[in-house]
């Protein structure tokens, strides 16, 4: 048996898949997840691209670790959902897509933090950001996590 | 009353439209979460720091979110009533839907509420201080309700229909 099918046959997969209400509670969490790192980050890209420039880049630090908060809450809920039909999401185009997709975008966002923070000179207290490698970074984001929408919700399609 | 209401919108041009494309639907589902996406991550800035938290955050600036939250409610108001108008028999009698909308309204008059007690006073307030107890109010119950709409939207699959 191999490792998908091993993992449908755990105690969480059965909950997931067979309770009356893990699936749902799972998927509505996942949504919740969603709208915090999705939400949090568009926000940050569009301050970066200059459409927010009174917002206080500065304060975008703190917000990072609540969209950490929101990736790990999907972290759990997605492989919660994923173990139930471990064996049919690995075969999924569009799911395969949208795992690639996070993983992008979750680098990207540790490069821009790194842009945006960790650099000698602070540009989190600029009104503009003109760095060119910052603002593609916000845009590759941007693909990113609406890849990861379009085709998350394409998985229950195709 | 509701069956009336479900039969004349079935019997309608725009419900046969939609039903009739069938990639209006996923279509407007990704739509649905984009804008869910624009709305949360506005609002969720927005509502922290009228909670009193992101004090680096100018809370006067933080206005300048809200036509990108607004973009996210009415987008999702669009895609959300082309659901409703193309399987209306479903969301009618769904209690998810229900209390969804139920939250939606409490969210707007919550929005309604600090539009006529704070916005009118906002630019007195410190810009990087701690908020008055109305602000931190009006905060959570904005933070909480469009929680709720999102928990509840994603429920209404699952929840009874009968």
């Amino acid at each position: 048996m191999g490792i998908f099918e091993l993992l449908e046959e755990t105690a969480l997969a059965l909950w997931v898949g067979e309770s009356l209400w893990g699936y749902p509670i799972m998927l509505s969490l996942h949504a919740v997840g969603l709208s915090i790192v999705v939400g949090i980050f568009t926000m940050l890209n569009l301050r970066i691209l200059g459409l927010l420039k009174d917002i206080e880049l500065s304060a975008f630090k703190s917000l990072y670790q609540i969209s950490w908060a929101g990736l790990a809450i999907n972290a759990i809920s997605g492989f919660s959902l994923f173990s139930s039909q471990a064996t049919y999401f690995v075969t999924s185009k569009p799911f395969l897509i949208k795992i690639t997709a996070i993983i992008l975008g979750v680098i990207v966002a540790i490069f821009l933090y790194r842009c945006l923070y960790l650099k000698d000179e602070d540009i989190s207290e600029k009104k503009t950001i003109k760095d060119q490698s910052t603002r593609n970074l916000a845009v590759l984001s941007l693909l990113c996590w609406t890849t990861a929408i379009f085709s998350g919700r394409l998985v229950a399609y195709l | 009353m509701t069956e009336i209401l479900i039969q004349l919108i079935e019997g309608s041009a725009i419900n046969a439209w939609i039903l009739s494309h069938g990639w209006l639907w996923p279509f407007s589902e990704i739509l649905h979460f984009i804008g869910l996406s624009l709305l949360l991550g506005g609002m969720l800035i927005i509502d922290l720091r009228l909670m009193g938290f992101l004090r680096q955050m100018n809370i006067i600036a933080t206005e300048r979110l809200l036509p990108w939250a607004s973009l996210g409610f009415l987008i999702n108001f669009i895609t959300g009533s082309l659901f409703f108008l193309g399987d209306p028999g479903r969301y009618v009698i769904n209690i998810g839907f229900q209390i969804k909308m139920l939250l939606v309204l409490i969210a707007g008059l919550n929005a309604l509420w600090f539009v006529i007690k704070v916005k009118p006073v906002i630019a007195t307030w410190e810009p990087f201080s701690d908020t008055p107890l109305l602000a931190k109010v009006i905060g959570s119950v904005s933070l909480v309700a469009w929680l709720g709409v999102l928990l509840l939207g994603r429920l209404i699959p699952y929840v009874g229909t009968g």
